[in-house]
């Protein structure tokens, strides 16, 4: 009686441990099968994954290697406009000095001023030749920009004189008193005008009214038509 | 007692399994595998039960080294690249529906037993 006892427990046991881990072994397996995306991977075996899985590695690398050389040549320009941005600079310092140059900026510096009258004492009125007498001798001296009425003389200034009566300085006419600004070193410019053979001194000695005042700050204006060239090329 | 033993190991394997961590879905196909090893031996008990000659030694053997033998043989077809596998399945299932097939005509006999003896009354 006891032994039958005893073997029933033995068995109720063993049969409740076999229990146990069917069960358990069963929800694991309906745990996985329940989370795992099965539809995707169904029909794969590991080694076919695996495939795939180098595959998307190589993939990677590929892409990666050609981020890195796009990288690269973006950098690459980054520096090119960097030194573009510099060559531009460049340009733009030459271009404003070239157009300091040309006469197309108002400019300032140290410089004389000359004015020209007639008198009671004197005949004949100043003629354009007198002036354009002056600019030579200005220029000669190194004048760096030169006015006359405010009229800036630039490369193609005309200075000409209308039937004897008026005198026009690029295409405006001009009056007396003419009024002569030139930037450069002073006494440069004024010793080309005055002292032997000066031409100053020639005026005066006519009866013109010349008065040369140095300034060590002068204001000429920019020459204020357009530089138009039609037929040079 | 047999039945209380078989609640409570039901009970505690489920709680178990549940909170258990997930497994990677390479070694599931194993686990069903064996699964299927265990419910053939199941339904092998209750049929031996029922004919008298159930042996709890040969159960358990029967039990936990189908199981690992099923295992082993799919772990081996995968190696081979055979899906011995399959073998397994149709092997344990076949044998599980003969089993069935002994558990329903014992049932189905003891029932129209009752029924005629109710009938000769």
């Amino acid at each position: 009686m006891d032994g039958k006892k005893k073997g029933k427990v033995v068995m109720a046991i063993s049969i409740g441990i076999s229990c146990f881990a069917l069960t358990m072994v069963m929800s694991m397996q309906f745990k996985v099968v329940d989370q795992t995306d099965i539809t995707s991977i169904e029909n794969m075996r590991e080694s076919e994954l695996r495939a795939e899985l180098s595959n998307w590695k190589d993939k990677y690398e590929d892409v990666n290697t050609r981020y890195e050389e796009v990288d690269k040549t973006i950098k690459e320009y980054k520096n090119q406009e960097k030194s573009d941005n510099e060559k531009s600079k460049l340009l733009q310092a030459e271009l404003s000095q070239i157009n300091l140059e040309l006469g197309k900026t108002d400019v300032t510096g140290e410089g004389i001023t000359i004015t020209l009258k007639e008198t009671n004492n004197t005949d004949t009125a100043i003629t354009a030749d007198d002036l354009l007498v002056i600019v030579n001798s200005l220029k000669l001296a190194g004048a760096e920009a030169i006015s006359i009425n405010e009229e800036r003389v630039i490369n193609t200034t005309d200075i000409v004189e209308i039937n004897n009566t008026f005198i026009k300085v690029n295409g405006q006419r001009i009056l007396s008193p003419y009024i002569i600004k030139a930037i450069g070193e002073q006494t440069y410019l004024e010793s080309s005008l005055l002292g032997n053979g000066g031409y100053v001194d020639e005026l005066k000695k006519n009866g013109y009214e010349v008065t040369i005042e140095k300034n060590s700050k002068i204001n000429i204006k920019k020459y204020e038509d357009e530089l138009k060239s039609k037929y040079m090329q | 007692m047999i039945y209380l033993g078989i609640i409570l190991g039901s009970l505690l394997g489920v709680v178990i399994g549940v909170n258990a961590p997930i497994i990677s879905y390479t070694y599931s196909s194993y686990l069903a595998i064996a699964i299927i090893a265990a419910l053939d031996s199941v339904f092998g008990g209750i049929s031996s039960v029922l004919k008298k000659n159930f042996d709890l030694k040969i159960f358990l053997s029967g039990f936990f080294c189908n199981a690992i033998l099923s295992i082993l043989l799919t772990y081996l077809g995968q190696k081979l690249n055979v899906d011995i596998y399959l073998a397994a399945i149709v092997v344990f299932v076949g044998r599980m529906f003969t089993n069935l097939t002994i558990i329903r005509r014992y049932y189905v006999e003891k029932w129209s037993k009752k029924v005629q003896e109710v009938n000769k009354k």
